[in-house]
């Protein structure tokens, strides 16, 4: 008896913490976040909008891969707004941080699709009779 | 034979072989996948051209393919890369002529009436006759640029099954705004006597098995037309809204074989695709 009120206690300490934590993680908004690159149109010139919002008031800063150096940093706010053009060609990410510049609080991955592979066999016509696409 | 004599010679060549460590392309596929798995649910349907027959409903369309250095394997078709460059891809390709999918739809119906409109005396069961799927060993072609795409390929039958080829080749061109991505494609394709007999023709065995329904039948060599237009629109990396039209104008002996009821074939489908 004594184990199984040890174990709820464990599990309700563990499930209050984790609460506490997913409260204290800010919430970051990147539009767009698909980024359609072929051979005539080999980067994306979006600007993209990025937005973050926390439940705590406190010092926050965003990064980019482009730069080591912050995007831009706030102090003493619970959110933030940040529109920022780039030229793009690969996979990145936007995330933001606290004063511990290095743990990323939470981060969004821009994805890059590209159309053309280089590889002339992926456009091949395949005349299936039940092939379509 | 001889021709595929001297593919086998080509293809045991080291010196035919492609360097695919040196080509652009390979350097590209480095980097990505060589594994293509997609799949798309929605509806479509291809129509079939014979007699007494249904048209092929598409609910679900699969996209697995895998491209090696030299090897690849394209929804069926085996390939093997002999040349790649900046100016164009050439690959020996073994495929499967799906063209006997249209007689696994096909239904038996008691007839009146022979094919030239005369009245039998008694009604006859007339089924259409049945034929094979056939292997067929090539080659085929690729080019681009900004001025579009272009495939053309040669196949010959390895199968003993129609004992024709079939030469094809098809123009495409892409566009792309924003997201929506639009492909136009056309071209033709010469089918030999051989190959235009077997699938449309009608043997006197298969006359006389019909008791007057069906006449023999033989075809010559014949040129189809075909179109297409597909469409996509990205929503994410992963999903897409998919939608192509098909049209394929058979040739004339086709069209007036007594097993063809359409002078075409047309299809259509539409649906979401997930590409992983």
């Amino acid at each position: 008896m004594l184990r199984i009120l040890i174990l709820l206690g464990g599990l309700l300490l563990c499930c209050t913490e984790a609460r506490a934590q997913s409260a204290d993680v800010p919430r970051l908004n990147v539009t767009p976040l698909l980024c359609i690159v072929d051979k005539r149109a080999p980067t994306c010139d979006i600007t993209f909008l990025v937005q973050w919002q926390s439940d705590t008031v406190g010092y926050y800063c965003l990064f980019n891969d482009f730069s080591e150096a912050p995007v831009r940093c706030w102090t003493e706010r619970d959110s933030g707004e940040l529109n920022d053009p780039r030229e793009v060609s690969e996979t990145f990410s936007y995330w933001i941080t606290d004063e511990d510049t290095a743990k990323r609080l939470v981060a969004v991955a821009i994805d890059v699709l590209r159309l053309d592979s280089g590889d002339r066999r992926r456009q091949r016509r395949n005349r299936h009779v039940w092939d379509l696409l | 034979m001889r021709a595929l004599a001297i593919l086998t010679c080509m293809l045991l060549s080291p010196g035919a072989l492609a360097n695919p460590g040196s080509t652009p392309t390979a350097i590209a596929e480095a980097a990505s996948s060589r594994w293509r798995f997609a799949i798309a649910l929605g509806y479509g349907l291809r129509s079939n051209p014979l007699i007494q027959s249904d048209d092929i409903p598409i609910i679900v369309d699969l996209d697995i393919a895998w491209f090696g250095d030299r090897f690849f394997f394209d929804n069926g078709d085996v390939g093997l890369t002999l040349s790649d460059n900046r100016m164009f891809t050439l690959d020996f390709v073994t495929r499967v002529n799906s063209e006997r999918v249209f007689f696994g739809r096909t239904d038996t119906q008691f007839v009146s009436f022979a094919a030239d409109g005369s009245t039998l005396a008694t009604p006859v069961l007339l089924e259409v006759p049945d034929r094979d799927f056939a292997v067929e060993a090539g080659i085929e072609l690729l080019t681009d640029g900004d001025w579009g795409e272009l495939q053309l390929t040669a196949f010959r039958d390895v199968s003993a099954t129609h004992g024709g080829y079939e030469l094809f080749v098809d123009y495409a061109y892409r566009w792309r705004h924003d997201r929506w991505v639009i492909k136009p494609s056309l071209g033709v394709s010469y089918h030999s006597r051989s190959l235009n007999d077997y699938y449309w023709g009608v043997t006197a065995d298969e006359a006389a098995e019909s008791a007057g329904a069906l006449p023999q039948y033989r075809l010559q060599a014949g040129i189809n037309a075909h179109a297409r237009l597909a469409a996509q629109y990205i929503v994410s990396k992963h999903w897409s809204f998919a939608a192509a039209l098909e049209y394929e104008r058979m040739n004339d002996d086709a069209a007036q074989s007594p097993i063809v009821a359409q002078r075409s074939v047309r299809g259509y489908f539409a649906g979401m695709s997930y590409r992983f």
